[in-house]
């Protein structure tokens, strides 16, 4: 039978080729660098291992992260494939020339209209949305909302809960500002609009909420705790913050969240830098963490916004108000300059609310300061 | 049975042995890990502690002179107390805003004054001299909050090195702290630290750089635990990690040592479960054996006596049932045979009886005639010895039919006991009546008959019937040739009965012939010197007063030895 002894030879010859061959070598993990927190860090690390995606990431402190990643990339040595940033940081970044376009098939994705906007400077897309974020109002479901979104209304009403003793939260930082601000006709930006009379007046507004309506500020470094416990407790009634906090609540279900006028919106983004070694698997990486699946992880673990439109489709009731809610609020500049900003602002607001300035010699000084950022 | 319940026993001691051991052998190597996190987490607390203690107080220092930049006189002074009160303070320097040197030492160039920092920062890890250094940057705020400078301050990092080496570590074990790109700032190894990343390098080193927390790892021989100590929310958060690093042999050498050793012990535990299961499972089984050997020998018609099985508890119940059952069997089996046996003599008997009834006529006829021929004949007739003969001849046959008539005129065993029990005898009269009867016949045979009567009690069978019994005895002792002869009358135990010893010094009776002496017609005399008649009817007689008899060798093997038991009389 030479028919027979002929496929015999031949699959003993493919046979020992296979085994010669082995296994085609894996391809090198992703490098990312991130600004996860703890537990977004526990959960990307579990979802990239469910979806076999090799990734090498490294944590970058969100407190250092401009600073470590301009570093990084300027220099261009150990260079990540992708990178998770502040959307503030974007403008930065793009105009130092470090990133690299995402490739068209991300753009074209159905990403919401405020995510798209987060993800472009001068109408050019550099980076894929990751989440969208900004300030909103929430307060317990069974409370009344405020009349309006308008400061005045949100005020008024925690003025009307006048069994707690500090009803509102917000925190003394410049971010927190910027409705304050804005609604005395002040952007933020550098310029003398920062020493305005409304300007002024904003300060001096949203200090006076302090011992007040809202309690003394706790130490530096222990306000999200120290907001999130008194939200738990019941000591307050409207809080102000960001979805950021809001999914690490207890009972996410019995959370109404409204919008708050003039409230700055952001997110966080994916981008590639021009020295990736890899930046197609950066985009690769982008893609996976916007796919809708792992956008509703996120968005069911944190409460985070999604940025895909058929994600909302099964998004969580409060991940769809806050997007509601979100949809009123404004960028912040987008300038290179803007996230520098809040170095001069967070300390002179600090400052006024503590009563160690008043908001005329606090505005000052923060004009100052943002002078000196025009002339670099 | 035995390897059934071994195997029983084994297996399952086994299989939850073996998963006892590897499940404290896992929790072991997790305590080891914990430790080792537990470690590092304290060596990196105090680690940061320091560090943070030294930006709290640059940041005040920094605050202070915020308030009054211009001061050179105090700025100075600030400055030399920063140095002498923040011991790992290497230089000292205050900047203005746009980072020109206004007060200390100089400062490298592209330095971050720390924009967009929240007020400042620690640095990474740089080599300056070969020494770890980092950068802290401190901005100095007003009391408006204006930006009035920036204190920068290298600190020396070899304190980290300090506390790592006077930290306990484990054989083998070495703590590691790298800065944010993985360079070594600190190890607890002699060896000079190498400015080198170890990103890629060391797995340990990737993980806690991954990380945002704390984990372990175990990989390529080395059991690690790293924790990062960066922070997301801390504004101050170092960029850092600190690792620990031990071989697996030695890290876990606790474990498998216990592990080792519980398995041993284990082992020793179960052989000595199974020695002693072995040992209890042949003493509970062999008494089982020993009743089917036992039970195979009745079925094979073997039912006699051997010796007593004992066991534990229902064994040694079922063992002494099994013993009884075939005592029981041999009793029946004997019981038939005597029956059989007793029919066999009762026909003998009968038959015996009508002979000698139709015999007897005759032969006194013959005997009759040949005396009266004899007596006819004068001295010295040639026939007269020849009448004598037949004379003599049929005077021997009517004692043979006068033996034959008694044993079938004793009733038999199963008919009421009439002539035996219907009268008493006094022991020591018929011992002194037969002593006497007997007496010609010893001293023909020079024999000596002993009497030694100790029991007075009257016996339950008819005198006469004694006295044949016991003149049979005696009489069949001097036939056989004893020359001593001793008649023992003593109480049996319990002084219900009365035992008659009848023993001599003659040749005895083969153990063979035991069984049978007292079957009628068995003799061991010479033709023509006996019947066979004697002891059957002795039997007869005893048994039918309810008494028994039996052979025995005589005292020390010699004689014979008859032991009557009668029952006394009520």
């Amino acid at each position: 039978m030479p028919g027979y002894s002929a496929h015999v030879r031949w699959l003993a010859a493919t046979l020992l080729i296979a085994a010669c061959a082995g296994e085609p070598a894996a391809p090198p993990p992703i490098r990312f660098l991130h600004t996860f927190d703890a537990k977004e860090t526990e959960l990307f690390n579990a979802t990239m291992a469910e979806r076999r995606l090799a990734v090498e990431s490294k944590l970058v402190p969100f407190a250092r992260g401009q600073q470590v990643i301009a570093e990084m990339l300027r220099a261009g040595k150990h260079c990540p494939d992708a990178i998770r940033i502040d959307a503030t940081w974007l403008p930065e970044l793009v105009a130092a020339h470090v990133l690299a376009p995402p490739p068209r098939e991300l753009v074209a994705l159905d990403w919401t209209p405020e995510a798209a906007a987060l993800a472009q400077v001068g109408g050019t897309w550099w980076a894929v949305p990751e989440t969208v974020d900004g300030l909103v109002v929430a307060r317990d479901a069974g409370m009344p909302a405020p009349a309006s979104p308008s400061i005045a209304d949100l005020v008024a009403a925690a003025k009307a809960r006048g069994e707690l003793a500090h009803p509102l939260a917000v925190r003394v930082d410049g971010y927190w500002l910027v409705p304050w601000l804005r609604a005395e006709g002040v952007e933020l930006a550098p310029g003398d609009a920062i020493a305005s009379q409304g300007a002024v007046r904003a300060l001096a507004s949203f200090a006076a909420l302090f011992g007040g309506l809202v309690p003394a500020p706790p130490a530096a470094g222990s306000e999200a705790p120290e907001e999130l416990r008194r939200w738990n407790d019941g000591e307050v009634a409207y809080w102000v913050t960001g979805p950021w906090q809001l999914g690490a609540l207890r009972d996410r279900e019995r959370v109404a969240v409204s919008a708050l006028a003039h409230a700055p919106r952001g997110g966080q983004l994916l981008v590639v830098p021009t020295c990736a070694a890899r930046p197609e698997a950066g985009w690769r990486l982008a893609g996976e963490l916007t796919s809708v699946t792992v956008e509703l992880v996120f968005a069911d673990a944190f409460a985070t916004v999604p940025t895909r439109r058929a994600a909302f489709d099964s998004a969580a009731p409060l991940v769809r108000a806050e997007y509601d809610a979100l949809a009123s609020a404004e960028p912040l500049p987008r300038s290179p300059v803007t996230p520098l900003l809040f170095d001069d602002l967070n300390p002179a607001l600090a400052a006024v609310v503590a009563g160690d300035a008043t908001a005329e010699e606090a505005a000052a000084g923060v004009a100052r300061g943002w002078h000196r950022l025009e002339k670099r | 049975m035995l390897v059934v319940l071994a195997l029983a026993t084994l297996v399952p001691t086994a299989i939850v042995g073996v998963l006892a051991i590897l499940r404290a052998r896992h929790d072991v190597e997790d305590e080891v890990q914990r430790g080792a996190l537990a470690h590092i987490r304290a060596l990196g607390a105090a680690l940061d502690d320091t560090l943070q203690d030294a930006r709290r107080t640059v940041e005040l220092a920094a605050a202070s002179w915020a308030d009054a930049p211009g001061d050179t006189r105090e700025t100075q002074l600030l400055l030399r107390r920063l140095r002498r009160d923040v011991p790992i303070v290497k230089s000292l320097s205050i900047v203005d805003p746009d980072g020109k040197l206004l007060y200390g030492d100089a400062v490298p160039t592209g330095i971050d004054i720390g924009s967009h920092s929240f007020g400042g920062y620690i640095g990474d890890a740089v080599f300056e001299n070969g020494r770890p250094t980092v950068r802290l940057v401190v901005q100095a705020r007003g009391r408006t909050g204006e930006l009035m400078g920036v204190v920068i301050a290298a600190l020396d990092l070899g304190f980290v090195r300090d506390a790592i080496a006077a930290a306990r570590l484990g054989p083998g074990a070495r703590v590691l702290v790298v800065d944010g790109t993985g360079v070594p700032v600190a190890t607890s190894d002699a060896a000079p630290l190498e400015p080198r990343s170890l990103a890629d390098r060391d797995p340990a080193v990737d993980r806690a750089l991954e990380s945002s927390v704390e984990g372990t790892l175990t990989e390529h021989g080395i059991v690690s635990a790293y924790r990062n100590l960066s922070s997301y929310q801390s504004l101050r958060g170092v960029r850092w990690a600190i690792v620990h690093e031990q071989p697996e042999a030695q890290a876990y050498a606790l474990a498998r040592r216990t592990t080792r050793d519980t398995a041993i012990v284990g082992c020793a535990a179960l052989a000595l479960v199974l020695a002693l299961g072995a040992f209890f499972a042949t003493r509970l089984t062999r008494p089982l054996a020993d009743l089917a050997r036992r039970a195979d020998a009745i079925a094979a018609g073997q039912t006699s006596e051997g010796p007593p099985i004992r066991g534990p508890g229902e064994i040694g119940t079922l063992a002494h049932s099994v013993d009884e059952m075939a005592k029981r069997i041999a009793e029946r089996a004997e019981l038939q045979a005597a029956l059989a046996r007793g029919d066999r003599l009762a026909s003998v008997g009968v038959m015996s009886a009508q002979v000698a009834h139709e015999i007897n006529n005759p032969l006194t006829t013959v005997l009759g005639y040949a005396k009266l021929l004899q007596e006819d004949k004068p001295e010295g007739h040639p026939d007269r010895a020849a009448l004598a003969l037949i004379a003599d001849e049929a005077e021997r046959m009517k004692k043979i039919i006068g033996g034959l008539l008694e044993y079938a005129r004793a009733p038999r065993a199963s008919e009421p006991a009439l002539t035996a029990s219907a009268g008493t005898a006094e022991p020591a009269a018929v011992v002194r009546h037969v002593a006497a009867l007997v007496a010609p016949q010893l001293r023909k045979a020079k024999a000596e008959l002993a009497t030694d009567v100790e029991a007075r009690a009257p016996l339950a069978i008819e005198a006469h019937a004694l006295q044949q019994v016991l003149v049979n005895l005696v009489q069949n002792a001097a036939q056989a040739g004893a020359t001593k002869i001793a008649i023992a009358v003593a109480p049996a135990p319990g002084n219900v009965a009365t035992r008659i010893v009848v023993r001599d010094d003659g040749p005895g009776i083969p153990a063979a012939d035991r069984a049978r002496v007292f079957d009628p017609f068995f003799t061991t005399k010479a033709p023509g010197a006996g019947t066979g008649l004697g002891l059957a009817v002795c039997k007869h007689l005893v048994t039918t007063a309810g008494g028994s008899i039996e052979v025995a060798d005589g005292p020390g093997g010699r004689g014979a030895e008859f032991r009557v038991t009668l029952p006394n009389a009520a």
